[in-house]
């Protein structure tokens, strides 16, 4: 039986804005100021969070997500390795993963590779290692020019994972990372090297680079209308391209939820931490409303001929996720499913048909949420709905993918 | 106007050229010929009266290839040697806006023997403490999508400069290839002047000594994105260099904001 993963992913976003912060602010990113950190409110925040996904693993969830942001609100975590840590040590069932180090803002790749493969021996092989370009906010946190960022980004990849897979010492003739001498200790526990998982947001140059290399792909969208389902096949068609096949663990996406005892007890529960994810975290990134650094011409990845077609067919003053003005608009997004645990296993459900993902990473936390609420809604999904969803998706992946079985043994086989 | 695609080592580069009299490199800025316009703006219309004008676009810009290892203002220089070398260039005048001044006073510094007289116009390229050049690359975001004021309050005296509005409108740009030209030179700019040294060259001011040229450091007055401190910096470092000619009315675009006293200025000086 192959049923989804299903993953409790923790943003760390900082909760105590003051009320104004909305009209008085233009950007939750990079350039919003340090000095409205309150230490003394902050006194535990990150025992909490880390409390939070430290219960996610006695609920059973099947592993636990991080990722790196710097200089936001969004997320505190500029160095995820840090929680990853802890949680080595607070977990001993779910897989740990980290989505990702932010490989271009590392002066030497060969420092990730080292990380991680301690953190593979301190949770005894449960680490997933991400690996990600960082988007436009973080090229501007640590001034890393976006034309070349991609570039730098897939030579850092290579380098680490050839690093725990080539004995060492040898000699790494990088264009950005030149190192004499690439022999770490420790080496990662997982062999080959643990999974590793790239995000995107269905460029076809990463879905390329992912299936050429045989790693998991994470769609990085947070909305989940046609677009997931067009991921996945395009995904699909890559893989085929590159003599692989698709299967549902090839592939994970990003979601949030909150679990009540009703539809209008979670609304109810839940609806300041989204409003207050939704406007403030959100702000810089994925809303319209401000300055958005995330994607735009200051971060010029994306070559001349394709930013053509990308300005002839996109509208400037289209509304993201941020910009959602009720609750029935942020519904049709997708992206946030709220309600009872039929409501909410219903609706994972039919997004588990329609784009058959195997790895769910869900973000139970969100913006100001009360640490209390999370745990409630968290222990409401993982004796709830987690257990027919691990037998409802087992029957849909079986039904979709009969030769899944070989397709798993011959990757294993290989690695 | 004439239009030239040069081939350097199996790489495009478009030159436009026309006017009669010394020849002069002109290496563009941002609110400024292949960056903002497909042709000549009124400033170039009215210095090719005086000399024959030369203004290569960018790596990148308009017509020209990218150069795919560009990390650098030494791999420009040595770029720029090449297109002079295409050219026939042997001795010639040297002017330079922005990005484009920088570059100028690199190559003047490197190849002294080969620049008759230099004018830089709000060149970037210097480090001077507590005179940060402005960030255009964040301003390139719009603020709610569309709003580029910001963007305009740092390449001009301030947002109410008509011709801000003009180069730089708010939302999508009428003409997608206008919007497409100003993502160009942002690209070019990104791959040598985004990450620190941000837009300079520590090394350059001990360097400038060796211009030999008569030099003439233009400014606007009210340049946001790179202070007149940089202008008086050059001034000092350069031995031809008398102080720092102020244009009123203008910020970081002269060229484009008083193209005719800009223009004349310029024209003036290399008239010698």
């Amino acid at each position: 039986m192959h049923p989804v993963q299903l993953f409790c992913w923790h943003f760390m976003a900082y909760p105590h804005l003051p009320e104004d912060f909305d009209e008085k602010y233009d950007t939750g990113w990079v350039t919003v100021p340090n000095s409205l950190w309150d230490s003394e409110k902050s006194r535990g925040l990150f025992q909490e969070y880390i409390d939070q996904l430290a219960y996610a693993d006695e609920l059973g969830f099947d592993g636990l997500v991080l990722n790196e942001h710097h200089q936001n609100i969004y997320g505190l975590m500029p160095s995820p390795n840090l929680i990853a840590a802890a949680l080595t040590q607070r977990s001993s069932k779910a897989k740990i993963c980290v989505l990702g180090n932010l490989l271009p803002l590392h002066i030497n790749p060969l420092r990730v590779a080292e990380e991680y493969a301690m953190l593979d021996n301190m949770s005894n092989g449960r680490i997933i290692a991400g690996f990600a370009p960082g988007g436009g906010p973080e090229n501007y946190n640590y001034d890393i020019p976006s034309v070349t960022s991609r570039e730098r980004f897939w030579e850092a990849v290579d380098l680490v994972v050839r690093a725990w897979t080539d004995d060492g010492p040898f000699n790494h003739e990088g264009h950005y990372y030149p190192l004499r001498y690439v022999n770490p200790w420790p080496k990662p526990t997982q062999k080959p090297h643990p999974q590793i998982w790239i995000p995107g947001s269905r460029s076809a140059s990463t879905l390329t680079e992912v299936a050429k290399r045989g790693y998991c792909y994470f769609l990085s969208s947070r909305s989940h209308g046609g677009e997931t389902y067009k991921a996945r096949e395009q995904f699909s068609k890559v893989l085929e391209d590159h003599g692989d096949s698709y299967q549902p663990y090839r592939m994970g996406i990003l979601m949030s939820a909150y679990v009540s005892e009703t539809d209008a007890q979670a609304k109810a529960e839940c609806e300041e931490g989204v409003w207050y994810f939704l406007r403030n975290c959100l702000k810089g990134h994925l809303r319209k409303e401000g300055r958005q650094l995330t994607f735009g011409a200051g971060v010029p990845y994306i070559p001349a001929p394709a930013w053509k077609e990308f300005l002839k067919h996109s509208d400037p003053e289209r509304s993201m996720l941020g910009d959602v003005n009720d609750w029935d608009e942020l519904d049709k997004a997708q992206s946030i499913v709220v309600g009872s645990p039929e409501t909410v296993h219903r609706k994972i459900l039919d997004l588990i048909e329609k784009s058959q993902v195997g790895n769910l990473l869900i973000q139970f936390h969100l913006g100001n949420m009360p640490g209390e609420l999370a745990l409630k809604s968290q222990r409401l999904f993982a004796t709830q709905v987690a257990p027919a969803l691990r037998e409802d998706s087992a029957r849909v992946f079986a039904k979709a993918y009969p030769r899944m079985e070989e397709t798993l043994a011959a990757a294993g086989a290989e690695a | 106007m004439s239009l030239r695609t040069l081939d350097i080592n199996g790489r495009k580069v478009s030159v436009l050229e026309d006017g009669a009299g010394e020849p002069t490199l002109y290496l563009h800025g941002f609110a400024d010929v292949h960056a903002v316009t497909e042709g000549w703006m009124p400033f170039h219309e009215k210095l090719m009266e005086s000399c024959r004008l030369f203004a290569p676009a960018h790596p990148g810009c308009a017509a020209s290839d990218e150069i795919e290892y560009l990390e650098s203002a030494e791999d420009l220089v040595f770029h720029y040697l090449e297109v002079i070398d295409a050219l026939g260039l042997d001795r010639f005048h040297l002017v330079g806006t922005c990005v484009g001044g920088w570059v100028a006073a690199e190559l003047a510094a490197r190849h002294p023997e080969k620049i008759r007289r230099l004018a830089l116009i709000d060149a970037s390229g210097l480090f001077v403490s507590g005179a940060p050049i402005g960030d255009i690359f964040m301003m390139s975001h719009p603020v709610r999508g569309t709003d580029y004021s910001e963007l305009r309050a740092m390449l001009f005296e301030s947002d109410r400069t008509p011709v801000g509005h003009e180069l730089f409108p708010d939302g999508r740009a009428e003409n997608i290839d206008d919007e497409l030209r100003r993502y160009q030179m942002i690209r070019f700019t990104n791959r040598f002047g985004f990450s620190p040294p941000y837009f300079y060259n520590r090394s350059l001011r001990s360097r400038l000594h060796r211009i030999a040229a008569p030099t003439l450091v233009v400014w606007g007055e009210a340049d946001q994105m790179v202070p007149v401190a940089h202008g008086e910096a050059y001034s000092a470092g350069i031995p031809g260099s008398n102080g720092v000619e102020l244009v009123k009315g203008a910020g970081h675009s002269p060229q484009a904001e008083a193209p005719e006293t800009t223009a004349a200025l310029v024209a003036d000086f290399l008239r010698g």
